[in-house]
């Protein structure tokens, strides 16, 4: 399938991202924004399905990643570089307004689109993670110490420390520890423990992935390194300041949050499902579907790709009032 | 003056100082560099006599307001955040927005990026430019009017502030203020050791209000005011994803003959050609003022007044 997936590399916002697309060129476009640590080879399920079902597909690299270009400093990795270069992957293709689905930093990219260009888009997917009011007085990094050293959120933040520690082990088992991970806490290590060592590799492969493919993603980690990746948590301050001017924006552009039951942050009551399904977040993303898989857990639209696909086709099909 | 009412309101992680006075729809002035919320002083009290409630922030880095000491919290994001958060606490929904200079430029951003938090817009002195994405804010500059441009000479963080100290205060707020030189502001270094005297007050600038000024610029310093300089090109980076976005708030532009901005060469093309409407498809009205310098809204405050007014009463 991804043999007949065409790749290319395109000039947006001042470097060159490496994209796949598929699918007619005249249909509508879909852009879909892979999350951490992956690529675009995580769509591999929907952009063969979307292309097969009307819809022109467009899946980056993104910045930091694989063969994209990867710009040294966290500085050059905030939601303003990262929509900049989505906006214009849109322009390239004479865009313009997109279908957007985005899964895990992918999902925090789309957001972000819709709050600073709501005219691009049409209507958008959220896989994982949701839209959270910002809180004007606690940044990111004051919010992750009450969680600890362990949390993984704040061991990514110093230059060089999680890169050291994932080296210890090769990238097929680094790719293995988060791709087929089960855990549902908010990823805490114990003390002294770096979480790349706290994840655990299951003795036997689930059935919706293959040793090849997990391979895949090894051979673009090995020569790419996981930096670019990294730098996007440490963003995570310079992202909050630089979202100021939103405080309290309503998202009022069609949108649809699908995750798994199992997904990270969900176990315990102040979990990530609670929080999708509350007022609160009904009361900022007013025009809001929720789905919740059963059984799913973080890389969702890999491991249950026939309901995502179908889930993400259904909406944005409503979307261009056509029924099935 | 007595009238006006002082506050300090906390937004976006700074304390604002705040100066406002009437009740009604809200104008929200926005003053330059190196000004204060006194540029307005006129304003204010026009507006508070029409019916509208008339607010004048100090800007972060100026006067009364918090002064945080790296420029990368001076990006356009940062300022209007800022506002933002001034308008949540104040619960006011839209407004009708006034800018000049580097407040002009703050307000066309924040048309930009939050269009629905603005009724209509009067922005003085300084058009608004799309970003280039080829090449950086100051860099651009740079290659236009070289290194002594005044842009270029403000971006080394205490370079220019020694400069300044080598001059009376008072000498240099007049100087700042009332010039009528519409030549590109190049001032190398050499210019300090030896300025002339201004000449004698014009009769819009008193030797109150230069006393207003020099005592706030004594307290504070210009570091403040120097960082929306020093983070020009990071605003640059940081508004990448508005490239090719117009401004759809309804305009209105003045500017005088005698501001240096209206001579910076392709300028008068720009805003009587069609290029600026190009990017601001709403703009209603441009004005150019006879024998009006920079400070517009000081050197003639009630035409100001009398031209805001006549474009936000349509609203």
């Amino acid at each position: 399938m991804t043999s007949e997936v065409r790749e290319k590399k395109i000039k947006t916002n001042g470097i060159w991202l490496n994209v796949a697309d598929k699918g007619d060129e005249g249909e509508p476009l879909v852009l879909l924004l892979h999350g951490f640590p992956e690529t675009w080879f995580s769509w591999r399920h929907q952009i063969d399905f979307l292309s097969s079902h009307g819809y022109h597909v467009v899946a980056p690299d993104l910045r930091g990643y694989a063969d994209s270009d990867s710009p040294p400093t966290h500085e050059s990795y905030t939601v303003s570089h990262l929509v900049a270069d989505v906006i214009g992957l849109l322009d390239h293709y004479g865009t313009a307004q997109a279908f957007v689905a985005g899964h895990d930093w992918g999902a925090i990219i789309g957001w972000s689109l819709c709050l600073f260009r709501p005219d691009r888009v049409k209507g958008f997917v959220s896989l994982s993670v949701p839209y959270s009011p910002r809180d004007p007085n606690l940044k990111p990094s004051d919010l992750f110490k009450s969680f600890g050293d362990g949390l993984y959120i704040t061991q990514f933040q110093e230059p060089g420390r999680a890169e050291a520690a994932f080296a210890k082990h090769d990238c097929l088992t680094v790719m293995k520890k988060f791709l087929l991970t089960t855990r549902s806490d908010f990823w805490v290590a114990p003390p002294n423990t770096e979480i790349i060592d706290d994840l655990e590799v299951p003795s036997t492969l689930p059935d919706w992935i293959t040793e090849e493919e997990i391979q895949v993603y090894a051979d673009k980690f090995q020569k790419s390194g996981f930096t670019g990746p990294l730098n996007y948590y440490r963003a995570m301050d310079l992202n909050w300041e630089i979202l100021a001017p939103w405080q309290g924006y309503k998202i009022v552009i069609p949108t649809k949050f699908i995750a798994g039951d199992k997904d990270i942050g969900n176990e315990g009551a102040n979990g990530t499902i609670k929080y999708v399904k509350g007022e609160m977040f009904k009361s900022i993303v007013p025009n809001l579907e929720v789905v919740v898989i059963e059984d799913g857990h973080h890389f969702i639209q890999q491991e249950k790709s026939e309901r995502v696909s179908q889930e993400i086709l259904s909406f944005f099909n409503k979307l261009r009032n056509i029924t099935e | 003056m007595e009238k006006i009412e002082h506050t300090t309101v906390s937004t976006n992680g700074i304390n604002m100082h705040v100066a406002s006075i009437g009740s009604g729809p809200v104008v929200l002035f926005l003053h330059g560099f190196p000004d204060l919320w006194y540029s307005w002083r006129h304003q204010l009290l026009s507006f508070a006599d029409l019916g509208y409630r008339a607010i004048a922030p100090d800007l972060r880095g100026y006067g009364d307001s918090d002064s945080p000491p790296s420029h990368e919290s001076y990006t356009l994001l940062h300022i209007v955040g800022d506002l933002v958060g001034l308008l949540d606490s104040l619960g006011v929904d839209q407004v009708f927005l006034v800018g000049h200079d580097w407040g002009a430029i703050i307000a066309w951003w924040m048309c930009m990026i939050r269009p629905d938090r603005v009724k209509a817009l009067v922005n003085m002195s300084v058009e608004f430019h799309p970003r280039n994405p080829s090449v950086k804010t100051v860099d651009a500059f740079k290659a236009l009017f070289g290194e002594d441009y005044y842009i270029c000479r403000f971006q080394e963080p205490g370079d220019i502030e020694e400069d300044f100290a080598l001059v009376d205060m008072k000498k240099l707020v007049n100087g700042f203020f009332t010039s009528h030189n519409t030549r590109p502001p190049c001032i190398p270094k050499s210019v300090f050791k030896y300025l002339p005297d201004p000449p004698a007050l014009p009769a819009w600038f008193t030797e109150q209000d230069v006393c207003f000024y020099a005592d706030k610029f004594s307290q504070k310093g210009f570091t403040g005011g120097l960082n929306y300089y020093r983070a020009m090109n990071l605003s640059w980076e940081l508004t990448a994803p508005w490239d090719g976005l117009q401004i759809k708030v309804p305009v209105k532009y003045i500017t005088g003959d005698l501001d240096p901005t209206y001579h910076i060469p392709g300028t008068k093309e720009y805003i009587h050609d069609g290029g600026l409407k190009k990017h601001v498809p709403f703009l209603q009205e441009v004005v150019v003022m006879e024998g009006v310098g920079h400070f517009l809204q000081q050197e003639k405050p009630k035409e100001i007044t009398d031209h805001i007014y006549g474009f936000f009463k349509k609203f």
